[in-house]
């Protein structure tokens, strides 16, 4: 980050080694979290509809283990979570195989990309529960309505961010490689995949995120099993404790599989480039805005 | 070929000439294409619902713009109106509580780590969360959709302004400071001018996600909206309806951002943009 953030940073008193911890980038994060779950500790004294952090812990636990949750009503935990986990990936392989294959032909063609912007901007502006409700009404409560869903949503995103990443192989490079006669499969290998790779991980973040909110949404609507559907279970129920449990695993989930998995692996694929520019973040912002 | 013609007539006023026609031919043949895509989009649409067969499964083109007009001639604009006014109260909400963390943030390393995780959380969540979260809390009410909106977009304005406080050109403020200026002055004419269009960048880059979000939330607790209409036609099963809102709702997104907030950017960027010219 900039030199000039350490300004305002409150100086480390006293000897403890615990003071100088907290400072720490970690200490920081750490300390956010247990200011969090006291806050949410508080909010529950006041309205005391509000599940606390112990019941939802309970509940989870009671859920995931597959126990009673009183009367003849068990935990389902894995059943619900592996429903929707396949449809969510087979969703993603419809929506990004053509995604990348039309993201290819935008980004390498002037033509396509006149003919088909438009398009995929009509689509990128969708909302995933027009999708969810479209879904719906076409092939009613069925495994077809959370799986297009998740297709629908995430192609746009794959499509563009592909486009951009082909666009972004510099001519210079291509000419001086051929000029040098360097063979294609070289050129392959350390241009045009060097340059495309980190383009078409964002795209599957996108897709990842994307899809992830309309599996969620088209369940909710219109399903039988899955997270979302059981999220709504729980809030019809009028019982908030399962409610905000299972609202805590889906964000748990995509923050897991996009920060701590998805991130990384695009930092490699981008590893080459100019550090400034490898902060994912940063792709992040600027592609869900446009 | 603007080479070509460029070594058989060295004059420069010939050689500005046929750029710009060649420029205006390959602008046209674009047009061309865009115009095109559209007929392509629209002819594929009628084939597909010609090949369904049913107006109520997949309507074709005239009946959906049939709907269009009912609904433009009904109470399109109160509903409009309706959701436009809570996306820009969510706007707003976003940006008083987005740009105190943003400075917290950008001024102090503690700060910045301590928010990093709630920030890169809270931009995470799916909007299925807020939409029902703001249910929950007011119910179905005007202050939903702006509490939805207003938290989805709060983390790009603190991350954008976090960025602008670490922008601010460091030289400037040092030089105010040797001529005497006071802090107040620094911040009000330094300061300020710099951030300010990152808190508009904010807003911007998440306007089409909290648009989105905004019309989510009515489609859970609402009764008016473009997200209300949506669901109500979704119940009747009404499906050129929906489609017809689902059409509006773009065409007037993509206007607003266009329209509105290209130049509103334009503006606030204003002063950027004169010292590139020089």
């Amino acid at each position: 980050m900039s030199s000039s953030s350490a300004t305002l940073a409150p100086p480390v008193a006293g000897p403890g080694r615990v003071r100088q911890f907290l400072v720490t980038p970690i200490g920081a994060q750490l300390t956010a979290i247990v200011v969090f779950i006291i806050l949410w500790q508080l909010v529950t004294v006041i309205a005391p509809r509000v599940p606390g952090p112990v019941s939802v812990a309970q509940f989870l636990w009671v859920e995931i283990s597959g126990g009673s949750h009183g009367g003849v009503v068990t935990g389902e935990f894995w059943e619900h979570f592996a429903h929707t986990l396949r449809h969510f990936s087979l969703g993603l392989l419809i929506g990004f195989v053509p995604g990348l294959l039309i993201g290819v032909l935008i980004g390498s063609s002037r033509i396509a990309q006149a003919l088909l912007n438009d398009t995929v901007l009509v689509l990128l502006t969708l909302p995933a529960f027009v999708w969810a409700f479209l879904t719906t009404m076409w092939f009613g409560v069925s495994w077809q309505a959370p799986v297009l869903t998740v297709a629908f949503a995430s192609f746009p995103f794959v499509t563009i961010n592909v486009a951009q990443g082909v666009r972004s192989i510099t001519p210079e490079l291509k000419n001086m490689s051929r000029a040098f006669d360097v063979p294609r499969r070289r050129q392959f290998r350390h241009l045009t995949l060097a340059a495309v790779t980190g383009y078409v991980f964002a795209g599957l973040r996108f897709a990842i995120i994307i899809g992830w909110n309309g599996i969620l949404l088209s369940e909710w609507f219109a399903g039988q099993d899955g997270v979302g559907f059981r999220t709504r279970y729980w809030f019809d129920a009028n019982r908030y404790r399962g409610f905000v449990g299972w609202v805590i695993v889906f964000i748990v989930f995509i923050i897991v599989l996009d920060r701590l998995i998805l991130n990384r692996l695009q930092r490699r694929a981008f590893r080459w480039r100019d550090p400034v520019e490898t902060d994912a973040d940063q792709v992040k912002l600027e592609q869900v805005g446009g | 070929m603007t080479d070509a013609i460029a070594e058989v007539t060295p004059d420069r006023e010939d050689l500005k000439l046929a750029q710009r026609r060649s420029a205006a031919g390959s602008r046209r043949r674009r047009y061309l294409a865009v115009g095109a895509g559209w007929v392509g989009f629209i002819l594929l649409w009628w084939a597909a619902s010609a090949l369904v067969g049913s107006e109520a499964r997949l309507p074709s083109p005239p009946r959906v713009l049939e709907e269009i007009r009912g609904i433009l001639a009904e109470d399109f604009w109160n509903q409009f109106w309706a959701s436009i006014v809570r996306v820009f109260a969510g706007f707003v909400a976003a940006i008083v509580i987005g740009t105190p963390l943003g400075f917290l943030m950008g001024r102090s390393r503690y700060w910045g780590n301590f928010l990093q995780a709630p920030v890169v959380v809270a931009g995470s969540i799916p909007g299925l969360t807020y939409a029902v979260l703001a249910f929950v809390i007011f119910g179905i009410s005007f202050w939903g959709p702006v509490m939805a909106v207003g938290l989805i977009s709060m983390p790009y304005v603190a991350i954008n302004v976090a960025e602008g406080v670490h922008g601010v050109n460091k030289g400037l403020v040092d030089m105010s400071r040797a001529y005497g200026r006071s802090e107040r002055q620094v911040f009000k004419h330094v300061v300020v001018p710099s951030v300010l269009p990152f808190i508009f960048a904010g807003v911007r880059l998440s306007f089409s996600l909290a648009w989105k979000v905004g019309t989510l939330t009515e489609v859970f607790g609402s009764s008016k909206g473009i997200g209300f209409q949506i669901r109500r036609n979704f119940q009747l099963f009404n499906m050129p309806a929906v489609i017809a809102w689902v059409l509006l709702f773009i065409v007037f997104m993509l206007l607003l951002e266009r329209l509105v907030l290209v130049r509103m950017e334009r503006r606030l960027f204003r002063w950027r943009q004169w010292e590139h010219d020089r």
